[in-house]
């Protein structure tokens, strides 16, 4: 029977991959086993079997679409410019249709509804905190393991950004921000969001975070769920609708809205042509001038490439320039970026295709002779931080960018860092 | 007991596919033609290979290895149901500085190899457009070319020894790490053969010392004459570039839409040069390219600035095959080499066919080596398309024969280019291949239906052999 | 079924026997390949062994032979096919290595064969699988054998390659056929691919062969004899006059190759490049030598006493000592091969298909082939 549903891998997604092969070096999962099913290729040409009625859309079917990572590196070398993310989300679309199960009713709860939730996530980041402080790592299931081990620190009381206005530093003029306060970013990685609003600030933006947002719904959309999606997606739209610019510091989060158009129409497909990265937007303040080169070295960090800043996003050169503006030397770790596994729920849902990606991100980050990565998203934070160990650092970008700036305000007499910041 | 569990027992379970789904991906490489990959197996060790092939014999299963799967004539796809035996699990490498080789698995990716000596100074010199992904057993395979082949030679000449499973599961080494081993020569027929003779495990190769200075040089023309005769020029002032790459117009475009590389979309053709060696060679060489471009009306000569760009134009030659999708959803791809002397007459009856036949064809091609790679983009489900496709390919092929060409360069003959051999070799050429063929595999257990036309063996071995004659 | 002396006396082509070759009862030159197939034909239906001769050169190779017949590539000579422009050449099995280089280097090419090679003809080089000391540069001479025409042992003219510098039509028979002692097939024609000559020449005097190797950029060649080294230049000449300072020693312009090495008995001694220091060191005192540094192939003139030792070692690095020339009774003490290779039952079963009544310089390859 095909395909069922209208977001299905469409013939021209299909047909525009000629078998030419130079997708499976990229692919992180062609890599680890060496197989074609487990490659863009091999995962095209059975979605085109299964929509050319060859080949019926079954349980293996299920495995082998869900043992893609999503990362998206196959589209950068992809000389017929298939768009392979694209085609996996239908493909996933159409398994949750075709396949349903009590497990993905359970996830679609989770990705689809729950994490929408500031109440429900703060309840989660309680639990959370207290398995993190009272359960040792040995007595985790596999599946959590690494996830609860990378965890920063989590607050007692966790926060919401959400509704909050942070006037500009002067000289103001750069417009107003509209920050993505995200579902996991929010409660979890409050030093990021203090620092993607402090520098944006400084680079003379009006910063808001607002009201009526809820998660960008890139973990429903990777795992198949259309309505809770959609349904996101719609209530971002409507939170959103005044921004001119809207930023997010989370990868994941910033190329899922820039895919928006694939969900919410037409206001999907305006919204996402105001989203940028944070790093987008501080490496352009830098560069024309409103942020400062920072002279003090500070040493060397490891660059971790986010799949979805650099595959998906195409961003590439502007976390170097802003740790580089920061006074760190940026020491690569892999020429082709290849996935360190965290992937979204992958972690959860493959933990052995990700444990043994994420040890091999992190032998590259020790092979780097550094012990601070920067890494501009929260999973693959979480999955370095996981597997690396606590003598290593892991941190956003602008994290370190705006730590530096702050240790040279406090070198600078007349300099207050304070804002007039109304949380 | 059944094949499958057999193996089982060999592999582990994860190590043999049979679901169909999973089949199903193995059932055709880069090129056109589909068969039916009845089981995977992937091996790990050379004594598996061994075993394996012991097994296929007891079932009469055929075998066919696979590499990466980037081939471009069929050469990968089993025509009949049997076992696929897939070696990319077998990618080790052990580098020997001191002679300049390594020992690598048949599932090393081409351009890993590479990167890998590239601190010590050294590349693996053949390097087909599909480096990124294919794997030298592929190349070693398929005699695999690539740009840098004119002044460096093809595979072949950069595979010492290879150590490889027979038909009857044994372990040979063939060739060794010294020079001119003694005795027949069957490492050289073996590379080359692909996977008709027997299943390489191993293979000693040749690292090429990195060129010390480096120049790429983008030159333009108004016309494809111009550019040919820019090659012919070159050549007979006694420069051999290390690489000597033309594209038409039409292929100029796909590509720069892909990766903007800064050809000149509006020149009839483009060349690339590149020279390498010393600095005082390179510049005199590069030099020579320049002038003779200029005596042959080139519109744009432009040198590489840094690295970077020369990347991205190189970058740009070997994503063609692929940027060629946007052109139309199907392509068919022919690889004949001419005599570099027969280029612009071979071009323009190319282009005669195309026109004739309402097909859009594009070139990219070794223009060094004479080696056309003239590729029709059409949509195979327009009317009878698929089929006029087909019959201008075989006069394009007869056009190159014609002049004194041949059936491949680099991409095999497989399964697509199998029954144009007969267009090049008489009954008694092809009847001494199967000889050749015979001599290792004479079930045809490996690849079957590969290279040679049915019927080629079409000669009785002649007199029998008088006793004691034979030692 | 006529005779064996009846056959014998028709064989096409009769000539007088050639001075050098082992005695045989019929010595022919056959001028077409038509006349070789009746020769090879014949030969097979009666069993008769037969020895080619090319321009007697590279005959100490491999085990000796007691033929009936002689069959020489005299008469196989002519020019066949030049595209300088290609840079291919197409000629007949019995042209003279001199001749072909010498009209090559009036178009400012070479085909890269040996560099001193006397009598040798074009076929007898391919058929032997001889390189010359260029191999360093330009790859062993079977690297440049495009197409090949062979008259198989049981009388078939069969062809395999091409005329073109790229070719994988096939099976590669340019390669299985070079380096076969003719034990496949009579070679009776091959096209060659070409290189330019470079534009300048030097040969340089090193004192230090493998200082020398280390610093030159692929050089042509470098040739250590007697504990001092050649190196062999070519290229632009402000690139040979960069490469000669650099090298350092006194610079010869041209290219100046190492004579006939001395004695009645010579081996090829083949290691991997990394060995020739060892190997070099094993035989300096006591022979002659000369050793293409990169390579890994030593000439020495000398032992004709035991060579088990030095073979051994040359074997257990995966090389090879080859009895190249000497008296007959060394022949019968020694294998000129030394041990056979490893898939020699594969080696075997080609011949047989080419070869099937094994007429054809029967016992010359390795392992008695």
């Amino acid at each position: 029977m095909a395909w069922v549903t209208p977001e299905a891998p469409t013939r021209s997604e299909l047909s525009a991959c000629i078998q030419c092969g130079l997708c499976l070096p990229q692919c992180p999962t062609f890599r680890l086993t060496g197989m074609e099913s487990a490659s863009p290729r091999g995962r095209l040409m059975v979605m085109s079997a299964v929509a050319g009625g060859q080949a019926e859309l079954n349980d293996v079917f299920d495995d082998l679409m869900s043992f893609c990572l999503q990362c998206r590196a196959c589209e950068v070398v992809c000389p017929s410019m298939v768009p392979f993310g694209r085609a996996m989300e239908g493909a996933r679309i159409e398994i949750a249709a075709q396949l349903p199960s009590p497990l993905r009713r359970l996830r679609r709860l989770i990705t689809g509804r729950w994490i929408g939730s500031v109440r429900v996530m703060r309840s989660v980041t309680r639990i959370a905190r207290m398995v993190q402080r009272n359960v040792p790592a040995r007595w985790l299931p596999r599946q959590i393991k690494t996830s609860i081990g990378g965890l920063r620190p989590l607050p007692k009381k966790p926060l919401s950004t959400i509704g909050s206005t942070f006037a500009p530093v002067e000289p103001a003029g750069a417009g107003v921000a509209a920050v993505l306060a995200g579902c996991v970013m929010d409660p979890w990685f409050a030093e990021v969001h203090e620092a993607t609003v402090q520098v944006l600030r400084r680079s003379g933006y009006r910063v808001v975070v607002p009201d009526g947002q809820t998660c960008c719904g890139a973990l429903a959309a990777h795992d198949g769920d259309v309505l809770g999606t959609r349904r996101l997606a719609r209530q971002n739209v409507k939170a959103f609708v005044s921004a001119d610019l809207i930023v997010t510091d989370a990868a994941g989060c910033g190329a899922h809205l820039k895919e928006y158009g694939n969900w919410a129409g037409d206001a999907g497909v305006i919204l996402a042509s105001k989203v940028k990265d944070v790093t987008e937007i501080v490496a352009e303040a830098i560069a024309d001038g409103r942020l400062p080169h920072l002279e003090v070295p500070r040493g060397k960090v490891a660059i971790q490439d986010p799949c979805h800043l650099r595959h998906a996003q195409r961003i590439v050169e502007e976390p170097r320039q802003i740790v580089a503006a920061a006074g760190y030397e940026p020491v690569e770790i892999d020429e082709d970026g290849m996935c360190c596994g965290a992937a979204g729920m992958y972690s959860v849902l493959q933990p052995a295709a990700s444990d043994e990606l994420g040890r091999k991100k992190a032998d590259q980050v020790r092979a780097s002779g550094s012990t601070l990565v920067a890494s501009a998203n929260p999973g693959c934070e979480i999955q370095l931080r996981g597997h690396l160990g606590g003598a290593y650092r892991v941190a956003h970008p602008v994290e370190l960018y705006w730590e530096a700036l702050q240790a040279a305000d406090a070198d600078t007499v007349g300099w207050s860092s304070a804002g007039e910041g109304n949380r | 007991m059944t094949l499958t569990a057999e193996l089982r027992d060999i592999l582990g379970h994860d190590r043999v596919l049979s679901e169909p789904l999973e089949r199903w991906v193995y059932g055709i490489d880069s090129g056109v033609v589909r068969g039916d990959a009845e089981l995977v197996a992937f091996p790990e060790t050379t004594a598996e290979v061994a075993s394996i092939v012991g097994l296929a014999r007891h079932y009469r299963t055929p075998i066919v290895a696979r590499g990466a799967g980037t081939g471009l004539a069929g050469g990968a796809v089993p025509t009949q149901p049997g076992l696929v035996v897939v070696l990319t699990k077998m990618n080790s490498v052990e580098i020997d500085e001191e002679n300049a080789t390594a020992w690598v698995g048949p599932g090393v990716i081409n351009l890993d190899l590479s990167k890998q000596t590239e601190p010590l100074g050294y590349h693996f010199a053949p390097d087909p457009s599909s480096q990124s992904a294919c794997t030298i057993g592929g190349n070693i395979a398929n005699n695999s070319g690539g740009p840098h082949c004119l002044a460096e030679g093809s595979t072949v000449s950069h595979v010492l020894a290879l150590e490889m499973v027979t038909a009857d599961g044994d372990v040979v080494m063939l060739g060794g790490p010294a020079p001119d081993p003694v005795g027949l020569d069957l490492r050289g027929v073996v590379v080359g053969s692909e996977g008709t003779l027997g299943i390489i495990t191993k293979a000693l190769v040749r690292l090429t010392p990195n060129p010390p200075d480096v120049r790429t040089l983008l030159t333009a023309f108004a016309s494809v004459e111009d550019a040919a005769a820019t090659v012919s020029g070159i050549i007979a002032r006694g420069v051999v570039p290390a690489a000597l790459e033309m594209m038409d117009q039409r292929m100029t475009q796909a590509v720069e839409r892909f990766v903007s590389a800064g050809f000149p979309t509006d020149a009839a053709a483009v060349l690339l040069a590149e020279v390498t060696g010393l600095s005082a060679a390179v510049e005199a060489e590069a030099a020579i390219v320049e002038e003779v471009a200029g005596q042959n009306n080139a519109t744009t000569i432009r040198v590489a600035a840094d690295e970077a760009e020369r990347a991205r134009l190189w970058l740009g030659r070997k994503s063609a095959f692929g940027a060629v999708a946007q052109a139309a959803p199907d392509y068919y791809l022919h690889d004949t080499v001419v005599p570099r002397t027969k280029l612009v007459e071979t071009m323009t009856r190319v282009y005669e066919i195309a026109d004739r036949y309402g097909i859009m064809m594009l070139n990219v091609f070794h223009a060094g080596d004479g080696n056309l790679h003239p590729l029709m983009a059409f949509d195979s489900e327009e009317e009878g398309m698929l089929d006029r496709v087909k019959e201008a390919a075989r006069e394009l092929v007869e056009i190159c024969v014609d002049v004194g060409g041949s059936l491949s360069g680099e991409h095999g003959i497989g399964i697509e280019k199998r029954d144009l051999m007969k267009l090049v070799f008489n009954e008694a050429d092809l009847d001494a291949q199967a000889r050749v063929r015979e001599s290792f595999d004479p079930d045809e257990m490996f690849n079957p239906d590969k290279i040679l036309p049915a019927g080629s063996r079409c000669f009785d071995l002649g007199r029998p052999p008088l006793e004691g004659m034979w030692v | 079924m006529t005779s064996v002396r009846s056959a014998l006396d028709g064989l096409p082509g009769q000539v007088d026997p050639i001075d050098g070759a082992p005695d045989a009862d019929a010595t022919v030159a056959p001028s077409s390949f038509e006349e070789i197939e009746a020769v090879l034909d014949a030969a097979s239906e009666h069993h008769l062994r037969t020895l080619i001769w090319g321009g007697g050169s590279h005959q100490g190779y491999g085990g000796r032979l007691d033929p009936v017949v002689v069959l020489s590539t005299a008469n196989l000579n002519r020019f066949v096919d030049f595209q300088p422009e290609d840079l291919t050449v197409t000629v007949e099995a019995g042209v003279l290595v001199e001749d072909l280089e010498a009209h090559l280097e009036q178009h400012g090419l070479t085909a890269a064969l040996p560099e001193t090679p006397g009598t040798a003809t074009v076929g007898g080089v391919v058929a032997a699988g001889i390189s010359g000391w260029r191999r360093a540069r330009y790859g062993p001479t079977r690297e440049r054998l495009l197409e090949v025409t062979l008259i198989t042992g049981d009388g078939r003219k069969v062809r395999g390659g091409g005329r073109v510098v790229k070719n994988v039509t096939g099976f590669d028979l340019p390669r299985l056929a070079t380096g076969s002692f003719g034990s496949l097939g009579l070679i009776g024609q091959v096209c060659l691919k070409l290189w330019p000559l470079p534009p300048a020449k030097a040969t340089v005097m090193a004192s230090d062969g493998d200082a020398a190797l280390a610093t030159a950029f692929r050089p042509q060649a470098v040739v250590e004899m007697g504990g001092s080294a050649r190196v062999f230049l070519g290229g632009t000449p402000e690139e040979v006059e960069g490469q000669a300072s650099a090298i350092g020693g006194e610079v010869v312009d041209g290219w100046n190759w190492p004579g006939e090495l001395a004695g009645e008995v010579q081996w090829s001694l083949r290691v991997p490049p990394s060995k020739v220091r060892t190997a070099i060191n094993e035989v300096n005192a006591k022979y002659e030598y000369q050793a293409a540094l990169g390579v890994g192939e030593i000439l020495i003139g000398g032992p004709d006493g035991d060579v088990q030792a030095l073979r051994t070692w040359a074997e257990s690095v995966g090389g090879a000592l080859v009895l190249v020339a000497g008296p007959a009774e060394l022949y019968e003490r020694i294998d000129p091969w030394g041990t056979p290779p490893p898939a020699l039952s594969l080696q075997k079963r080609i011949v047989q298909r080419f070869d099937p009544v094994r007429i054809l310089n029967p016992g010359r390859l390795p392992g008695g082939l």
